[in-house]
């Protein structure tokens, strides 16, 4: 079977993923820069916004809205330590109670549904919904990303502010599992924890203790 | 428990990009000690505010004593080394922190006995492990420290003028360019913030804040 050949910024099949974060990885950074093959000027550097709903009880489903969307993905397999994550539910605000019932909470798998007297909610309710249940919380996450392409593995290395606080972060990730595990290896990030951002953010807000890669 | 010493007023803020006020402050004194150190700060949700951290060992508590023209003043004390007993975690620390005491199986908690059989349990509180470099200064007779430090891993840098007479914070804030209209972030709020425990300002999560 021929490798599916990836492209920065556009969909594929579902990918592994390697990510960690610390407080520094200027060697991976480095060398992810110079083993990298040119990429589009798009990917360079890209700033975003997100808000990321971490619940207590659960790490297999990821829930973030960027630009007023929300998009969850769920864990499906670990392989040789890299994650496979699928897409779950994509939705808009302002969003359906039906679809908050049916798909949004269930993801969180926390005890309680709010009560969901209007037919639909904003951003902004939803959030509060959030903020009301003991088990949830927003989390207000910006990321400057710089993407490379090395091993034909889509590779970043990003400053993301969590809550304000800063933490660094390098990735890599495809289909092919062999070409992260080379990756990972030029990167000199072999046996550094796998650390997704779901974990990353629930170790730097407390509901996690356990310390970042570095 | 011990005070150890006057009460200071204090202005702080927290930032990613505060060069601009370390820049001034490196004009005008010389970088007098740098200190490195782990603490631990336990947190509650709620809005009371004061300051209750453990650091070598040791718990103390800072109780905010009044605002004073948009300055804290704050008072500490020292409530004692580890182990600590459960008389002194009753009756000194749960009462700082606004939150009923647990009932309390030792006489005596060992700082890890503490933290994982009194801390963790308790849904009312949360602990930041915060890693700090602290460098200390003095502008216009106060005590004045950049600090960078790490919050749970994340990092955020701060810079804080203190002393006993209010009216040398106001001025060297005058001096560093802090303006009245300044936020004062003091250490739980800050770390509250960045734990999520309570609501960000517009202004905190921006990237260049």
């Amino acid at each position: 079977m021929s490798k599916e050949k990836l492209t920065i910024g556009e969909v594929s099949k579902p990918r592994f993923e390697f990510r960690t974060f610390g407080r520094e990885f200027d060697v991976a950074a480095y060398l992810m820069s110079r083993l990298s093959v040119p990429v589009p000027r798009k990917v360079w550097e890209r700033n975003s916004e997100e808000i990321y709903i971490v619940s207590k009880t659960n790490d297999v489903n990821n829930t973030k809205i960027r630009d007023g969307k929300m998009d969850i993905k769920t864990f499906v397999q670990e392989v040789d330590g890299l994650e496979q994550w699928n897409p779950l539910m994509k939705g808009e605000f302002p969003i359906k109670a039906e679809t908050l019932k049916n798909n949004v909470f269930p993801a969180f798998k926390v005890e309680g549904l709010p009560t969901l007297d209007k037919s639909e909610y904003t951003l902004k309710e939803f959030l509060e919904m959030v903020s009301s249940h003991p088990d949830l919380q927003a989390v207000n996450v910006e990321k400057e990303r710089y993407g490379y392409m090395v091993h034909d593995t889509i590779c970043e290395y990003a400053v993301v502010h969590i809550n304000g606080a800063s933490v660094v972060t390098v990735n890599s990730e495809s289909t092919e599992v062999e070409d992260i595990k080379e990756t990972i290896k030029d990167m000199e990030l072999e046996g550094v924890e796998n650390i997704n951002y779901l974990q990353a953010i629930k170790r730097v807000i407390g509901m996690i203790d356990k310390k970042l890669a570095n | 428990m011990v005070t150890t010493t006057q009460p200071r007023y204090e202005f702080r803020i927290f930032g990613n990009n505060l060069k601009k006020y370390e820049n001034i402050i490196n004009k005008l004194s010389e970088k007098e000690i740098t200190r490195e150190m782990d603490s631990i700060y336990l947190l509650t949700p709620w809005k009371r505010k004061n300051n209750v951290k453990i650091r070598e060992g040791v718990m103390d508590i800072k109780i905010l004593e009044q605002e004073l023209d948009g300055l804290e003043q704050w008072n500490p004390f020292l409530v004692g080394k580890f182990p600590l007993k459960a008389d002194v975690i009753k009756s000194v620390v749960f009462p700082t922190l606004g939150i009923e005491s647990p009932v309390f199986e030792r006489k005596k908690y060992s700082l890890d006995q503490f933290i994982n059989e009194v801390v963790c349990i308790d849904p009312d509180l949360a602990v930041a492990y915060v890693w700090k470099i602290r460098h200390a200064y003095t502008v216009n007779e106060c005590i004045t420290e950049i600090a960078e430090i790490k919050v749970n891993g994340a990092s955020i840098k701060t810079i804080c003028v203190e002393s006993e007479d209010p009216a040398k914070v106001l001025e060297a804030k005058k001096i560093l360019n802090m303006g009245s209209k300044m936020e004062n972030v003091n250490y739980p709020l800050a770390l509250k913030r960045v734990m999520g425990l309570t609501k960000l300002p517009d202004y905190w999560n921006k990237i260049d804040f």
